[in-house]
């Protein structure tokens, strides 16, 4: 018998995974850390390294970037909508909505860009804000999609690591 | 039917909620053409009867069996899939301005379609002749139909890479549609249509579109190219179509987007640039919006001697107020300044549903806006019979 799927994921396998972390405490410590290195590749691109997975990082020409790849600040754009996106899917499964399309829409507004720039010393280079609009095709009634894209923005590891104040340790090692 | 001042719609009425329902149905595979066709039906009879009732001259069937203008002909044939703009974007070089659209219209790349030449271009089925039988059954009022435009087609369906399979290029694809279209107007010409209307809206978005935020609800994105040459490529492929065409009245809309009723998210700017390109179309009638401010003077077709006739828009199919007749009354007469009485046909600026899920209004005030624009006909007709 074909296995239960749902929004394109397996239900049963979920659940599994699901349980195996909740009564695993080593395996949710696993999931807590998450790494990636990036490589300078000469002008203002870079290879970032991910498990098996390699992407570059560029900047657009008029950032004097020769555009072969989006930038630092718009992975960060991605990286949220690409989170707000896993939620939403899971917490919709497993309430039992399906999701015929789904699309995040993000624009993210720096504070002040001269600051990157060492042209001013107002602000700061950060994003100030963040809109990240959901646009969803589903049967289910407005209200659910409501309460479950509020779950995913509350539980969102991205959402939280941009809202809250996150310690960045710094290091710095000279190679011979 | 009256001498003067003749009354027509654009084309699109707004559709029942359980129409929708089964288009969806259609859409998802669920049932076939024929069966949503059957369900139409019935929605056409609907609309018939508001066009009838408000006492309009020239009808339509109200688009009902259509989920917009012109991503239809996927329905009608073979060699074109309806992509949504987020699996056109897989091939694109040009994404971002697929992107600039979508921000402008606030809308999911999901949720656009568009029929794409993926293969070679064959008729499956007519593209509105089932349309105009059943209408001529059902009506004795003259019959308008509308089709979209071979440059509107060629323009929405022309994706580079994924139409080179079957064609060489833009121009090999533009030929077949002109074909199509040429015997397509030739059955429903003598089927019993008496006024055929092919739509070309993205007119106004070769002029306006480059320097403008605003865009066309549809994946048909302006392209980067001079848009001299595109306008003339795009009134050489009317011109080809209607060619020798005789014994029916033969029309081209234009207008500035249908697709939402804020204004500012429209399309904005006069005829002035496309007029030598009007003057250049063998068509009978120009069907222009006018009622939107948004389309400028009609004074810019002043200096423009021995014009064909005009579709004079008249009232807006976006808005939720009636217009007076005195307004209409008032218009008519500005246009009778640059236009032959006996040219100007009376019209709404364009559908009041042109996108089957997003109607622009609902039937009981787009039957009043027909009503009042009957009502100055009869005014004018009184006074310049």
């Amino acid at each position: 018998m074909a296995e239960a799927t749902l929004n394109g994921l397996n239900l049963e396998r979920l659940k599994e995974i699901v349980k195996e972390v909740a009564s695993q405490p080593e395996k949710a410590e696993e999931l807590n850390v998450w790494r990636a290195r990036v490589r300078w590749l000469g002008g203002f691109r870079g290879r970032a390294y991910v498990r098996d997975h390699t992407f570059i990082i560029d900047e657009p020409s008029d950032l004097a970037g020769v555009d072969t790849a989006p930038n630092a600040v718009e992975y960060v754009l991605s990286a949220l909508g690409g989170c707000l996106t896993v939620g939403f899917i899971l917490n919709a499964t497993k309430n039992n909505v399906k999701i015929d399309d789904l699309e995040v829409s993000l624009e993210g507004r720096i504070d002040n860009i001269l600051t990157f720039l060492g042209l001013s010393d107002q602000g700061h280079p950060g994003y100030r804000e963040i809109k990240a609009k959901l646009y969803v095709r589903s049967p289910a009634d407005p209200k659910t999609i409501q309460d479950i894209w509020s779950k995913t923005l509350e539980t969102s590891p991205v959402g939280n690591t941009l809202s809250r104040n996150v310690k960045i340790v710094p290091e710095v090692s000279v190679v011979d | 039917m009256a001498d003067l001042f003749p009354t027509t719609v654009v084309g699109s009425w707004p559709r029942p909620s359980w129409l929708l329902a089964e288009l969806k149905r259609k859409n998802r595979g669920e049932i076939s053409y024929d069966e949503f066709s059957s369900v139409a039906d019935e929605a056409v009879l609907l609309a018939v009867k508001y066009q009838e009732d408000a006492g309009i001259d020239i009808i339509t069937d109200g688009e009902q069996r259509r989920d917009n203008f012109y991503s239809f002909v996927a329905d009608k044939l073979d060699g074109l899939k309806l992509m949504t703009v987020a699996e056109v974007m897989d091939y694109v070089e040009d994404k971002s301005r697929y992107e600039q659209m979508l921000r402008a219209l606030d809308v999911p790349a999901f949720a656009i379609k568009s029929p794409v030449a993926v293969g070679p271009i064959k008729k499956k089925r007519s593209i509105a002749l089932d349309e105009m039988q059943f209408l001529r059954r059902h009506t004795r009022k003259q019959i308008k139909i509308p089709l979209p435009g071979p440059y509107m087609l060629t323009r929405a369906s022309w994706i580079d890479p994924v139409s080179r399979y079957a064609y060489w290029d833009r121009e090999e694809l533009a030929t077949e549609y002109v074909r199509l279209l040429r015997e397509e107007i030739t059955q429903l010409r003598d089927g019993g249509a008496s006024f055929i209307q092919l739509d070309e809206p993205t007119l106004t978005e070769i002029v306006y579109g480059q320097a403008s935020k605003q865009t066309f609800m549809c994946a048909a994105i302006f392209s980067k190219v001079d848009p001299k040459e595109e306008l003339e490529f795009a009134t050489e492929l009317i011109n080809r179509t209607v060619k020798g065409l005789s014994g029916v009245k033969l029309g081209v809309h234009v207008c500035r987007g249908n697709w939402s009723r804020k204004e500012e998210s429209l399309l904005k700017g006069d005829y002035g640039p496309l007029i030598p390109y009007f003057q250049e179309m063998k068509v009978d009638q120009l069907v222009l919006e006018f009622a939107t401010q948004r389309a400028g003077e009609l004074s810019v077709f002043a200096d423009v001697s021995s014009f064909k006739e005009l579709g004079l828009g008249v009232v807006n199919p976006r808005t939720s107020e009636v217009e007076n007749s005195e307004q209409i009354v008032s218009k008519v007469e500005e246009a009778i300044r640059y236009f032959d009485p006996e040219k100007i046909y009376l019209n709404p600026d364009c559908g009041f549903g042109t996108f089957a899920e997003s109607p622009v209004n609902t039937s009981s005030t787009a039957f009043q806006k027909l009503e009042v624009m009957v009502k100055a006909a009869e005014k004018l007709r009184a006074k310049y019979a």
